[in-house]
């Protein structure tokens, strides 16, 4: 600690270098640790997806194509299936002109409380949803988002089907994205009004009894519309999750690699100015040494001001990329579904003192050969060189 | 104080084997004024550098306040220094972002004495070399002879027996010159150093106790100063 004194002061001797050196190291750490929240986000989705017992069934196709709502009831009689819904996409927005501000679905308010069983909602929740035709359960994100609460009346027009409906929120949800939901009847009576015919479904999610049964469940939900006019594709959920954000899995993995690249260049940067920093100095470090300074001494001391410096600039690139993610949090759940994770993406933790440590390794790494360099050399060429 | 037997030093430059110092021998009795004088390349800054314990010879004994050096390793060679031999060098003498007190108590950092008692004696140093009232300036803030006297505090801080200084007056105009050799004088006459300097100046002579030529590496001349002959009136 006593030389503590030294090594500040040494590192307050070029500010502008330790400056643009630090802010180097600080963005590095900020992007790296942005990159890293978009995998720990992503797999944060699929454990959670992981450990329950949904399943996911729509058109073979993709998820855009439709199936026939009469295939819900056989489903429904799958062995192991204790719950099934279907799953309209509404599209609906407060105002037209904002787009789809989150996603809302039309869905069967019969088995919705034993599908999402996990949300662990008061049962008087799902009993007022299957109670008022108009019933409403949102999710926290879209009720904070839009100023709501539990109580209020909402009125949403669809950007698919040709009405405007009113909805009481009778609970909210702990659903990803926010969801809204709300009864298929309600819809299908509105489109029966506008003569439209309603019998199709975009998705159905059930839940099965026992975790062995999956596999045999989805197979014969999958073999059950196998000849028919839509062909099925059933999934566990965290598949389901998994395969809807595998292309981004994949943007992740390459803006991580560029990452670590980027922290590489960061290293050489930081080594070239740690080199610099010492090469000015190598007259002083020779006086050091013949003072008395041992070269154990010299060389922790250079090192320190490395890792003193890649330090506090990991901590302020922690923090930076902590506010940025919050912002980015902030900006995506009032952007609407389309940022899709983004909204649940925010530095952790672990991640911001993982990135102080990758800093103060960046720091050590960077200065270690220059250091060892300068604690090595022989006092008397030194002199003979300098002097 | 000093005892230097048949010391040879080699350097390789190159394909070239270049013989700074052959076969010298020196004796420095403790409390004497000594200067190393000759022209450029004749070895002095390679004797002094070895009598420091900076550098090895390649061949001969050397031994300095009782201590054998060619048996010490390196860290024992920097604890020699450390506590045995205060430097003086012509130029980077300080270290420019440390006040001049804290340059003084460099060399007290390797002690175990407290931050409080090396702040005292770093100011006692000060004060011997009349810049107890500058204490707190940076270098850039001082003349040439004001670091040099820095330089000579931090020196004699750790209460070394033995200064040694590389071209002190270098660098300094006539009158900082004089000064500091007449500092250096007054450190051997009322502390009882033993003073070893390397220079060109012909001033430097009329200071000393003793004046040692060399050239090419060799031991030329010894001869008597002018502090022995009474003409510094020291």
């Amino acid at each position: 600690m006593k030389y503590l004194p030294l090594v500040l002061r040494n590192l307050g001797r070029n500010p502008l270098r330790s400056l643009l050196t630090g802010a180097a190291i600080m963005l590095a750490i900020a992007l790296v640790c942005i990159l890293r929240t978009m995998p720990a986000g992503l797999d944060a989705i699929l454990k959670s997806a992981a450990a329950n017992t949904r399943i996911s069934t729509h058109n073979e196709a993709g998820i855009v194509y439709s199936m026939p709502y009469s295939y819900l009831a056989k489903v429904r009689g799958v062995p192991g299936v204790v719950a099934a819904i279907s799953w309209n996409w509404f599209g609906g927005t407060t105002d037209l002109s904002k787009g789809v501000q989150f996603p809302n679905f039309a869905v069967d308010p019969d088995g919705f409380g034993e599908v999402y069983a996990d949300w662990k909602l008061d049962p008087q929740v799902f009993e007022d949803f299957r109670k008022y035709r108009d019933a409403a359960i949102v999710g926290h994100a879209t009720l904070e988002k839009m100023g709501w609460k539990v109580g209020d009346v909402v009125t949403l027009e669809s950007t698919v089907f040709p009405v405007t409906l009113s909805f009481r929120i009778v609970g909210a949800s702990p659903a990803q994205n926010g969801s809204f939901y709300f009864q298929r009847e309600y819809l299908a009576q509105a489109l029966a009004a506008a003569g439209i015919q309603f019998d199709t479904t975009g998705m159905i999610w059930s839940r099965v009894d026992d975790p062995e049964k999956l596999g045999s469940a989805m197979r014969q939900i999958d073999e059950m519309f196998h000849n028919s006019e839509a062909v099925t594709s059933t999934e566990t959920e965290s598949s389901f999750v998994g395969n809807f954000f595998g292309g981004l899995k994949q943007l992740v993995t390459i803006i991580q690699i560029v990452a670590a690249l980027v922290t590489l260049c960061i290293v050489f940067i930081a080594a070239n100015t740690a080199s610099m920093s010492i090469r000015e100095r190598v007259g002083e470090i020779a006086i050091l040494k013949a003072i008395g300074f041992r070269k154990q001494t010299i060389f922790t001391t250079l090192l320190a001001e490395a890792g003193i410096l890649a330090l506090f600039a990991g901590i302020a690139g922690s923090g930076t990329a902590y506010v940025l993610t919050k912002l980015l949090q902030q900006y995506a759940s009032n952007a609407g579904p389309q940022m899709g994770p983004l909204t649940a993406f925010i530095v952790s933790g672990t991640i911001l003192v993982q990135a102080i440590f990758i800093a103060f390794f960046i720091g050590i790494l960077a200065g270690w050969v220059p250091a060892l360099g300068a604690s090595r050399r022989s006092v008397a060429q030194t002199l003979r060189e300098v002097f | 104080m000093i005892d230097i037997v048949n010391v040879s030093r080699l350097y390789k430059r190159g394909a070239d084997e270049i013989h700074a110092l052959e076969r010298v021998n020196l004796h420095v009795a403790r409390g004497r004024f000594v200067a190393l004088m000759g022209p450029s390349g004749s070895g002095k800054s390679t004797l002094l550098n070895v009598l420091a314990g900076l550098d090895r010879p390649n061949s001969g004994d050397v031994t300095v306040a009782g201590k054998h050096l060619n048996d010490l390793t390196e860290d024992e060679l920097a604890e020699f220094r450390a506590h045995t031999v205060g430097f003086v060098f012509q130029f980077f003498n300080l270290i420019p972002v440390l006040s001049a007190v804290e340059n003084v108590e460099l060399p007290l950092l390797l002690t175990k004495l407290s931050r409080a008692e090396r702040r005292t004696r770093g100011l006692t140093a000060l004060r011997v070399v009349g810049l107890g009232e500058r204490a707190d300036h940076l270098p850039r803030q001082l003349s040439g002879g004001e670091q040099q006297r820095v330089a000579i505090a931090r020196a004699i801080v750790t209460d070394a027996e033995l200064i040694v200084a590389d071209e002190p007056t270098g660098d300094l105009d006539a009158k900082n010159a004089e000064e500091i050799l007449s500092l250096l004088q007054t450190l051997k006459r009322d502390f009882g150093k033993t003073i070893v300097i390397v220079t060109h100046d012909p001033r430097a002579e009329k200071w000393v106790d003793e004046v040692i030529h060399l050239d090419k590496g060799l031991l030329l001349e010894t001869r008597p100063g002018g502090a022995a002959r009474g003409a510094a009136g020291g």
